[in-house]
């Protein structure tokens, strides 16, 4: 695609960035079949392809976006799905980013819309603040057909119970059991460290039993990724700083081999530090070194190589590809390879290439859609007749188990019990296939039903 | 071009009977819909209707008729190289069969069919299968997973593995008639409720009507039977390198017996190195070129070592029990190939780990994948056609070719990037012709490449399988005139007003 960018507007490094990335576009349209908003809407404007040309001509003009370019960026859910998929290879993620942050700057929303935003930015990166907004939300379910859209839809999404605030994972070393191997940072998340603080713990008892020194630095309140999803890059950056640096910190003192994140949508952001630092010298190198180091906790147990399993369970499961995993991060063989050796019948979901709605703050932004979304998933993760489904992203978790009659469980949690942890809390109740022999797990391809070979 | 009172009717007839929300004339949908990748440049449509039903397709050619306003009806729209959802020409009103017309109507598993409409997938078809316990498979193309069924078995696309010959592994059409009536197929023609036969057998009383829906403009096919094949337990593939071009000749004559005797089940592909390393890489020279020379040799071969391929590569898959079980199979084809003294084995573990030899492995085992979609950046700007001439499997003959393909695309400063899907006694050579399309010199070198390649091949006695939309009259000239005459004929017959995809495939030009 050609532009028109003035050399006032390229010395700006995200329109020279932007600029770079427009170019790749040349409208081959793969993208809008797997794009879950066109799919559903079938608007041109909805779909990657036409949201590049609406990018381009905002980025293109001085004057303030409009509200219909702002309203197709907006329902766009950051899945990646079009990187997957596009022939051109073109860096949607970042065009995204660059979009949003310029909608930010230069769009004034209209004022209930910046509350509510303000509203969830403020509300979910506090732990504090969120407990009590999830209290107040329970408070409010019996009247939440009352309220507006968007807080009707805030209040459905909230969970029943919220684990007690001691829970949390603290800040400091976890020794490895036995013989250290490796010592490992651990991004414990801020929605995480609220709402599922035992995957944290069963990330860390799964670390620890593989020979790994796990370490929680302090003063770490988030990576990130939840504020640049709504375009605030400058409170984005400031918290990345944080981050940054308690972990640069950390290796320059003992070391570090590897920083784990469990929660996916954050390791796309921890891995991208790099790019999102390029232009600041003064950060670009630790920022690089953070991004270096970056591992899904699947890649890292991969690495290392699963111990044999003490609980092999042959447990039919649905694995959900969360989308920062599958196609932000291209981790794909990783969690089914290691689920499988842990015992357990993994089964793909139909329509895997596709979002399940939750996409950062998306679920509460654009609770229609996401709710359409959610609907889908689980419908698609029960046609498959597993007993629970499984995740590697918080987000898509609550997102399924808020449509879905299923347990959700995540990764980490199935891998830590089937080498000696306790089961996950989520499949109390469940019944349990007998025992599977060491490595059984079925593979995705047809056992010989038809009775031919 | 439609006049815009029969157009404004049309549109009116067509919103009241599907609903104001399928019919549009927006500038931002229309003008995606003509764009296209061909050298001849976008072809917006008048209009973008949308139809949920035979019975809509039936109203919406009806209306047509009576305002006498032109059709071109795609599917998924992802035939990438072809046209995808660009009209031939420009102002005709597209009929997007995907946006409503997705469903799979029936999976029998007993049997081993599916049913399905035209917007019907193969992506969404294998995740159906998937989901239903992933014991029986399709044959994907390496093209778009979102391609569609019956759009690529209509156009003459094809697989890799046993099924791969997508129109003959159909089995029984409902169509819409250019003159609005509905026909079925097959045993489906028998004028009863309840069609017993209609997607497992194709040989009923009468005359087989179905492939005068292929590549033709006659009607619109709503429906149409897939046959499936079992999944395999286990399904293992092979790959041999071979160092030089012109290995082609040996390598035709080995794949042959392979072939003939149905020991390999799927069809070979031999792939030159820029078909394969075109699916990760970008051209190394383009820029100091400008674009305007073919790839060096130099280059070729430094590409050749980084993805461990060859000038050419062959690659096949065997299926069976369990992957110790095909292990003999295998060492036969290692010993056979292993025996020209210039294959390098590959196997299948190391393969899939390479993309562009996992791709073949994907296509072997119907999983659609986006592997191949690559070679599409070869070149900057976007532009790529297809051409797909044949050749009967003798190795002398397919070198020949070798030479006069190369030579075209070499005068042309364009890059020889060709895969030969080998059968029994056909190869079908899928040239890419990769250009940039924002270069208007290298566009017109696209097309004159495209035009001297399909001369240079009709000179000697051979035509295409399939062709981009911007030669469709081109080819049809190389028709001998009883043939042609004859297409025309069964056209004005089927659709006498002329409203279904008028020029497509070069039948019934206006």
């Amino acid at each position: 695609m050609k532009t028109d960018f003035t050399a006032d507007q390229l010395a700006r490094p995200a329109i020279a960035d932007a600029a770079g990335i427009l170019k790749d576009c040349v409208h081959y349209g793969f993208c809008t079949a797997v794009c879950p908003t066109y799919v559903l809407l079938r608007d041109e404007n909805d779909a990657p392809r036409g949201r590049i040309d609406l990018i381009h001509e905002m980025l293109e003009s001085d004057a303030a976006p409009t509200a219909r370019t702002v309203g197709y960026i907006d329902r766009c859910l950051s899945c990646n799905s079009c990187m997957t998929t596009c022939a051109a290879s073109v860096d949607f993620m970042h065009l995204a980013d660059i979009a949003r942050a310029h909608i930010e700057k230069h769009y004034r929303r209209p004022l209930a819309d910046r509350i509510f935003r303000q509203l969830i930015a403020r509300t979910v990166l506090d732990a504090r603040q969120f407990r009590l907004a999830v209290r107040a939300a329970r408070l409010a379910r019996p009247f939440a057909r009352l309220l507006p859209g968007r807080l009707k839809s805030l209040v459905a999404l909230a969970p029943a119970r919220l684990p007690p605030a001691s829970t949390a994972i603290r800040p400091g070393v976890y020794p490895a059991e036995g013989k250290r191997t490796r010592r490992v940072a651990l991004l414990t998340g801020c929605v995480q460290q609220a709402l599922a603080p035992h995957l944290n713990d069963a990330t860390i008892r799964l670390l620890t039993r593989h020979g790994c020194e796990v370490v929680v630095a302090g003063n770490i309140d988030c990576c990130g990724a939840f504020t640049l999803h709504m375009g605030h890059e400058d409170k984005a950056k400031k918290f990345a700083r944080g981050v940054i640096g308690a972990w640069n910190a950390e290796a320059d003192g003992d070391g570090l081999d590897a920083v784990v994140v469990n929660a996916s949508g954050c390791g796309t952001t921890v891995k991208d530090y790099g790019r999102i630092f390029a232009h600041d010298p003064n950060i670009a190198a630790a920022a690089s070194r953070v991004a270096g180091l970056a591992r899904d906790v699947t890649e890292l147990v991969s690495e290392i190589g699963l111990l044999a399993p003490e609980n092999a369970v042959a447990l039919k499961i649905a694995y959900h590809d969360a989308c920062s995993l599958q196609h932000a991060q291209k981790v794909v063989e990783p969690p089914r390879a290691l689920l499988r050796a842990a015992g357990f019948d993994v089964m793909d979901v139909p329509e895997r290439h596709f979002c399940c709605g939750s996409a950062g703050p998306y679920n509460m932004l654009q609770p229609d859609i996401a709710e359409q979304l959610g609907r889908r998933k689980a419908g698609h993760i029960e046609s498959t007749g597993a007993a629970a489904a499984v995740a590697g992203n918080l987000g898509c978790m609550t997102q399924i188990a808020a449509y879905s009659d299923l347990p959700v469980v995540h990764t980490v949690e199935l891998l830590d019990w089937a080498t000696g942890g306790p089961m996950p809390v989520a499949l109390t109740g469940i019944e349990l296939p007998p025992p599977a022999p060491v490595g059984a797990g079925a593979s995705p391809a047809a056992s010989d039903s038809h009775g031919i070979w | 071009m439609t006049n815009q009172g029969n157009l404004d009717a049309f549109l009116g007839d067509v919103a009241a009977t599907l609903g104001a929300d399928n019919a549009t004339v927006n500038a931002d949908t229309v003008t995606r819909y003509g764009e296209n990748t061909m050298p001849g440049g976008d072809r917006a449509p008048a209009a973008v209707i949308y139809p949920g039903s035979t019975a809509d397709v039936q109203a919406v050619v009806l209306a047509a008729n009576t305002h006498k306003v032109p059709l071109y009806p795609v599917s998924t729209g992802n035939n990438m190289g072809l046209g995808t959802r660009s009209a031939s020409t420009a102002g005709m009103v597209v009929v997007d069969l995907g946006k409503r017309m997705n469903r799979i109507l029936e999976v029998d598993e007993r049997m081993g069919f599916a049913a399905v409409e035209p917007g019907v997938s193969f992506q969404m078809m294998a995740d159906e299968l998937k989901r239903r316990g992933g014991q029986w498979m399709i044959s994907t193309t390496s093209g778009p997973p979102e391609g569609g069924m019956i759009g690529n078995a209509l156009d003459k696309g094809a697989g890799y593995g046993p099924y791969f010959d997508h129109f003959g592994f159909s089995c029984g059409m409902e169509i819409v008639l250019g003159n609005g009536e509905i026909i079925r197929t097959g045993d489906g023609s028998i004028d009863h409720d309840e069609l017993v036969n209609w997607h497992v057998s194709k040989y009923s009383f009468g005359p087989i009507l179905d492939g005068l829906f292929t590549q033709s403009n006659f009607g619109i096919v709503t429906r149409m039977g897939i046959w499936m094949m079992p999944r395999p337990p286990a399904i293992r593939s092979f790959h041999f390198a071979f160092p030089d071009d012109d290995d082609l000749a040996e390598i035709i004559e080995l794949c042959r017996p392979m072939k003939m005797s149905g020991f390999v089940p799927t069809l070979f592909r031999v792939a030159n190195d820029m078909y394969l390393a075109g699916n990760e890489d970008t051209h190394p020279e383009y820029a100091a070129t400008g674009g305007k020379a073919s790839i060096s040799d130099d280059a070729r071969k430094e590409l050749q070592r980084k993805h461990g391929i060859g000038a050419w590569t062959v690659s096949g898959a065997f299926y069976g029990p369990s992957m110790d079980a095909i292990e003999p199979q295998i060492e036969r084809v290692r010993a056979h190939f292993g025996a020209s003294g210039k294959a390098i084995y590959v196997p299948h573990e190391d393969a899939l780990d390479r993309v562009p030899l996992n791709c073949a492995i994907d296509s072997f085992s119907g999983v659609p994948t986006n592997a191949e979609l690559g070679l599409l950046k070869w070149r900057p700007g976007g532009g790529n056609a297809w051409f797909t001439p044949g050749t009967p499997m003798d190795g002398k003959m397919a070198n020949e070719f070798q030479a006069i393909g190369r030579k075209i695309y070499e005068n042309n400063g364009l890059d020889y990037t060709v895969m030969n899907v080998c059968g029994a006694r056909f190869a079908r050579g899928l040239h890419v012709i990769s250009f940039n399309r924002e270069d208007s010199d290298e566009a017109a070198r696209a097309d004159r490449a495209y035009r001297e390649l399909a001369d240079a091949f009709f000179a000697r006695g051979i035509s295409v399988g399939r062709a981009p939309i911007d030669w469709h009259d081109f080819h049809m000239d190389n028709v001998m005139p009883p043939f042609r005459d004859a297409c025309n004929a069964i056209k004005a017959a089927l659709d006498p007003n002329g409203i279904l995809a008028p020029g497509k495939y070069g039948i019934g030009s206006p």
